[in-house]
């Protein structure tokens, strides 16, 4: 059983999948089943769709470091770290595909001129700016290029683009959505225990330095 | 000299009802006169079918025909719906609202400051007031989308003189029902529950306010706000309070649901205004529902397109402060 869990965890092809399956997934609204809450407005369900699964991909890539923090000896998840690059990439690409749809769903780039004013769109767009940067230095070239330090200290601004990409889906709303609880509630539970636990052996470290 | 400026939703005559579309309308005329009749006389008006239905079919209103406006498909209408009693997702209400919430037998009660406070029957009410008439008119939501959808109904300044406002009514509130058990969005605090609109009584008597117990010809679903609503055509669809149980005569102006809620983004008036856009999106321009993927964006109108009927209600306001 392990070792079945093992191997898919392992295989790029199932991961890529899974990473594509949710871009797919509107085909079945628009031209399978017919729902007419789709078909009322077909491409603002596309631009909310696309936005959706990138914040939903952008939080399952940063929820693998503080899982493998408190589940260390796990194995699918020391597997699962090799997709890291190929998630988070991905996560950029339907940002951007989100950001196309928005350009489109406007009706062409005009829509710019009073974009920038309104606080969400402005600062979803700069979550998607860093996500570019992030996912232009994602190359083994760029970490040899900036030094593994700098790489590292400039990829942290991944954690800025998520906290964006949270307030700008609760502004895009009239009322708090739910579904920002629950894409990015885990996140930031699963954060706040690997900050308490460094902390945590910081300070066991300085009692022992002191003893 | 009697010179007659035709008003601007006037069809040509080309463009006519046709004659039994007419005397349809004359018929319900008819039906309005007995039924006055009936009430000077003093007698009450017998029991009716104890559903919603009552007053169909419909008259079309000759003043308010499609004319140019394309008519939102009916099954777009009845299922992209904010109603977030029954969840805050346009699919929800149209699941959740047909769980078993009963609509009928529905009781609407006149309070405050008038002559004739009572509770009444909707069915009852319907017939009291002259039954339905249909009128298409156009519907912008706040969040810059829109549909034309033909209603069925009477006009609300037909419940306003019923009521006999006294000197001290300046507006109207309208309250709507309460049941968490029926209504899972309820259970939520999205919004202060019941909801609660508002209307200047000037407004309320504006041959152009509604209210609708039916669309498309039938009995409203109740997604769409069974049995009774309200449609201000001119103002953004949350004015629409759905499922009315209660409207309130008051000397002061009422604090609506949404007023409450973000008083920075949504206001008393909330008249539809390209020029003035909510805090967080513009509204110079609406999605037409059903308008496919590229081809259904249009230019907002002032007072969505009911400028020279309504304007003269508001001469005077600053519309920048009062949104």
């Amino acid at each position: 059983m392990g070792g079945v869990v093992e191997s898919v965890v392992r295989s790029r092809a199932v991961v890529a999948a899974a990473v594509v399956a949710p871009g797919l997934w509107p085909a079945w609204p628009l031209f399978v089943s017919g729902d007419p809450t789709v078909a009322a407005d077909p491409g603002k369900y596309l631009l909310h769709h696309l936005g959706f699964t990138a914040s939903v991909v952008l939080v399952v890539v940063l929820l693998l470091s503080p899982l493998r923090a408190v589940l260390p000896r796990w194995r699918p998840l020391q597997l699962a770290q090799r997709h890291r690059r190929f998630v988070g990439v991905s996560a950029c690409a339907y940002a951007a595909l989100h950001v196309v749809m928005h350009f489109i769903y406007e009706g062409g780039f005009g829509t710019f001129r009073t974009d920038w004013q309104k606080p969400f769109i402005l600062v979803g767009l700069v979550a998607f700016a860093i996500l570019l940067v992030l996912a232009a230095t994602s190359v083994d070239a760029a970490v040899s290029a900036l030094g593994a330090r700098r790489w590292k200290w400039l990829h942290r601004l991944v954690y800025v683009a998520a906290a964006l990409v949270c307030y700008h889906q609760i502004s895009a709303r009239k009322v708090f959505p739910e579904q920002v609880l629950w894409i990015f509630g885990p996140l930031v539970v699963l954060e706040l225990v690997r900050i308490a636990r460094a902390f945590g052996a910081r300070r066991a470290a300085a009692t022992r330095d002191i003893s | 000299m009697h010179i007659r400026i035709p008003r601007d939703w006037e069809l040509p005559e080309s463009a006519a009802t046709p004659e039994a579309a007419a005397h349809a309308h004359r018929a319900g005329r008819r039906g309005f006169l007995r039924a006055l009749g009936a009430g000077l006389a003093g007698a009450t008006v017998g029991p009716l079918v104890r559903a919603a239905t009552g007053g169909f079919p419909s008259a079309p209103h000759a003043d308010y025909p499609a004319g140019d406006l394309k008519v939102t498909p009916e099954e777009l209408a009845t299922s992209y719906n904010n109603f977030y009693e029954f969840g805050t997702g346009k699919g929800d209400p149209v699941v959740a609202a047909n769980r078993g919430w009963k609509t009928e037998p529905w009781t609407v009660h006149l309070a405050g400051e008038i002559n004739n406070p009572g509770s009444w029957d909707v069915n009852d009410l319907i017939a009291r007031l002259g039954g339905l008439e249909q009128r298409v008119y156009r519907h912008r939501c706040v969040e810059a989308w829109s549909m034309v959808i033909p209603w069925d109904g009477f006009p609300l300044a037909r419940l306003v003189a019923l009521a006999e406002p006294k000197a001290g009514a300046k507006f109207l509130r309208f309250v709507s029902f309460n049941d968490p058990s029926s209504a899972p969005g309820q259970r939520e605090p999205v919004l202060d529950w019941p909801y609660v609109e508002g209307l200047r009584l000037d407004e309320a008597t504006h041959e152009l306010a509604f209210i609708a117990t039916g669309m498309y010809g039938k009995p409203i679903p109740n997604q769409n706000g069974a049995p009774l609503r309200l449609v201000v055509p001119w103002k953004y669809g949350f004015k629409g309070i759905k499922s009315i149980v209660r409207i309130e005569f008051t000397s002061r102006q009422p604090r609506s649901s949404w007023q409450q809620m973000a008083p920075g983004e949504y206001g008393f008036y909330a008249n539809v205004n390209p020029t003035v856009d909510h805090p967080r999106w513009s509204q110079a321009s609406e999605r037409i529902i059903g308008g496919g993927f590229f081809s259904g964006k249009q230019p907002t109108l002032m007072f969505n397109g009911y400028e020279r009927q309504v304007a003269s209600l508001y001469e005077g306001l600053d519309l920048r402060r009062n949104y």
